[in-house]
């Protein structure tokens, strides 16, 4: 399933200047230059290590940059990080919350720092408890919990405080599957109120079906920012068809079929079986079922098949997220 | 600009995290009881009637005024051991991302780091006026509120040697460290005219000095030997001012530039 474009996004609410974080001699986030659009939910992609989390704590001034600076809205956050923090919320990667402490309490008082009047921090409280099935442990302390309920105690914090700039990092790590959708919902909810999202994650599925623009990461450097269905276009011979003929294809067949338009290559697994790498599937399709048509070949199955965002990475890096994560 | 609501909220966050500690309250209240009931009876035994005359008449009363002093340090103190706590489990960085100014987030937590050791140390402080009294109430007003802000500053010395300190270790043990010493080279325990000289002219100095004797002036304890009452109150204001204003800029150039990391 793919995103629909958000008609909502606009001008630029976070430009990011050649930000550079160094630790030691380990450069951890290199130059880096990106917009996120007012409105938009931007996917932050890349391996452990890529330089995502680092970015996301200079944004919300947490550590400070060695080089470059970034505006949130109006503010420098090198020369005004107190003002920028105030359209900031974030979700960490690790929730961070102190044992001893409750779900209620560390909700209560994250709404209270946040400014939310009594009345409204109470009603905001209890429908984030409810909606991520926290409400009966609200006066547990976290030290009973799993890594799946401290990650949602952490991700109410941000859906309570509704801030301009919603930064998230990891958002659905140690939730199950039920839960990830529940919370890509929320995250979803979140941009329609209002909100700028933008989420960190080295899931390939999360960053496709949650983002409108993805930005991919490896070692601190930004290699491509776009939305998902345009990178994945932007592959060449990235859209794959496979086509299982009733009978054996010619040479002369396969030799047509790759002079087509946007067909890339053209490999046979089996004589009757083709593999046709192409770019933008969707658009060559009825030409190639055409051809089989004229041609007088009757097709058993047809199967297209996108490229991932793993392809994408595959494509920039040479390696896939999971290699890139080894190294 | 600072906003007090912003202030009182970081405060108040340190003031239910330390009723968590239900533990520790429990056996500080125990040591406290220990230290009054055994150990400052048995030593006010000990001493013989010249000796209680140069404390106003009566050791027990005279400890037991320093021993409030004890507690209330270290209780503020607590608060950093909060704070690597906190590294730990990372919410320093959580802190550090909250629409609060790093001058109200230090600011916050030397009062919530004062205020909750003072609360806590109250029932013991009522119980030590029970015993002792107040003969001029003027004064021991003044008194108090100066051990308000003595609890405020141990809690921002605490907090800057937290964040001066990389290891948790290093931290528990100079802490400590430190708390035998301070408390030993001060006039909590005795008086500052039975040290040797070189111990006294380290112990004047010390803030733990200025606010016993600030306390024992406003019970009414007399005795020629206690810190002129003016010099013990601007010690006591130096001290917090010195110690929040540390606070302050090293939790900016130290948490906020990742070097904790």
């Amino acid at each position: 399933m793919l995103p629909e474009a958000n008609p909502k996004v606009s001008e630029p609410i976070i430009r990011i200047v050649n930000l550079t974080k160094k630790f030691g001699n380990f450069t951890a986030v290199d130059h880096l230059n990106l917009d996120v659009c007012d409105g938009e939910i931007l996917g932050l992609l890349g391996p452990n290590g890529a330089g995502k989390t680092t970015t996301l704590l200079m944004l919300t001034t947490v550590i400070r940059p060695t080089e470059g600076t970034a505006h949130v809205g109006p503010y420098d956050i090198t020369k005004e990080a107190d003002k920028s923090r105030t359209l900031i919320g974030m979700a960490f990667q690790e929730p961070k919350l102190l044992w001893v402490s409750k779900p209620w309490d560390i909700l209560d008082w994250h709404a209270k720092v946040c400014g939310l009047s009594t009345s409204e921090r109470k009603k905001r409280v209890r429908w984030a408890l409810e909606e991520l099935e926290l409400w009966n442990d609200r006066n547990k302390t976290v030290h009973t919990f799993s890594g799946g309920m401290r990650k949602r105690v952490e991700i109410a914090k941000i859906l309570i405080q509704r801030p301009k700039i919603a930064i998230i990092d990891e958002p659905t790590a140690q939730i199950d599957i039920v839960g990830k959708h529940r919370i890509w919902n929320m995250i979803r909810d979140l941009r329609d109120e209002g909100s700028t999202i933008l989420l960190a994650t080295n899931e390939l599925y999360e960053a496709d079906v949650l983002s409108d623009r993805v930005a991919i990461m490896h070692k601190g450097k930004l290699l491509v920012c776009d939305e998902p269905k345009k990178l994945k276009d932007n592959i060449p011979g990235g859209d794959v068809i496979e086509v299982v003929l009733k009978e054996n294809a010619s040479q002369e067949h396969l030799a047509e079929l790759k002079a087509m338009k946007r067909v890339v290559d053209v490999l046979t697994t089996k004589p009757n079986h083709l593999k046709i790498y192409l770019n933008q599937a969707e658009e060559v399709l009825p030409h190639i079922t055409e051809f089989f048509i004229k041609t007088q070949m009757p097709i058993a199955t047809i199967q297209m098949s996108e490229p991932s965002l793993d392809d994408v990475f595959v494509h920039y890096t040479g390696l896939t997220i999971e290699e890139a994560q080894k190294k | 600009m600072i906003s007090l609501r912003k202030v009182w909220t970081v405060a108040e966050r340190d003031l239910r995290i330390f009723l968590q500690y239900k533990f520790l309250l429990i056996m500080r209240a125990a040591w406290f009881l220990a230290q009054i009931a055994l150990f400052g009876l048995i030593v006010n035994k000990m001493l013989n009637p010249e000796v209680q005359l140069t404390v106003g008449g009566n050791y027990y009363n005279f400890y037991a005024a320093g021993l409030i002093i004890a507690m209330l340090y270290s209780t503020a103190v607590f608060i950093g051991y909060d704070i690597y706590e906190e590294a730990d489990h990372g919410v320093i960085e959580y802190l550090l991302s909250v629409p609060v100014s790093r001058k109200e987030l230090v600011l916050g937590r030397s009062i919530g780091g004062g205020l909750r050791s003072f609360i806590y140390v109250s029932p013991m402080l009522l119980f030590v006026l029970y015993i002792i009294g107040v003969t001029n109430p003027l004064q021991f007003l003044v008194a108090f509120f100066s051990l308000f802000l003595f609890a405020f500053g141990v809690a921002g010395f605490s907090i800057t040697l937290a964040v001066s300190i990389k290891s948790s270790d290093g931290f528990d043990i100079l802490l400590g460290v430190l708390d035998a010493l301070i408390i030993r080279l001060s006039t909590t325990l005795y008086p500052i005219a039975y040290m040797p000289s070189y111990y006294a002219d380290i112990a004047r100095f010390n803030p733990l000095t200025f606010a016993a004797d600030l306390f024992r002036w406003g019970t009414g304890i007399e005795s020629t030997l206690l810190t002129p009452p003016a010099v013990a109150v601007f010690g006591i204001v130096m001290f917090f001012s010195v110690f929040t204003f540390l606070g302050i800029i090293l939790h900016e150039r130290r948490l906020e530039g990742g070097s904790w990391q």
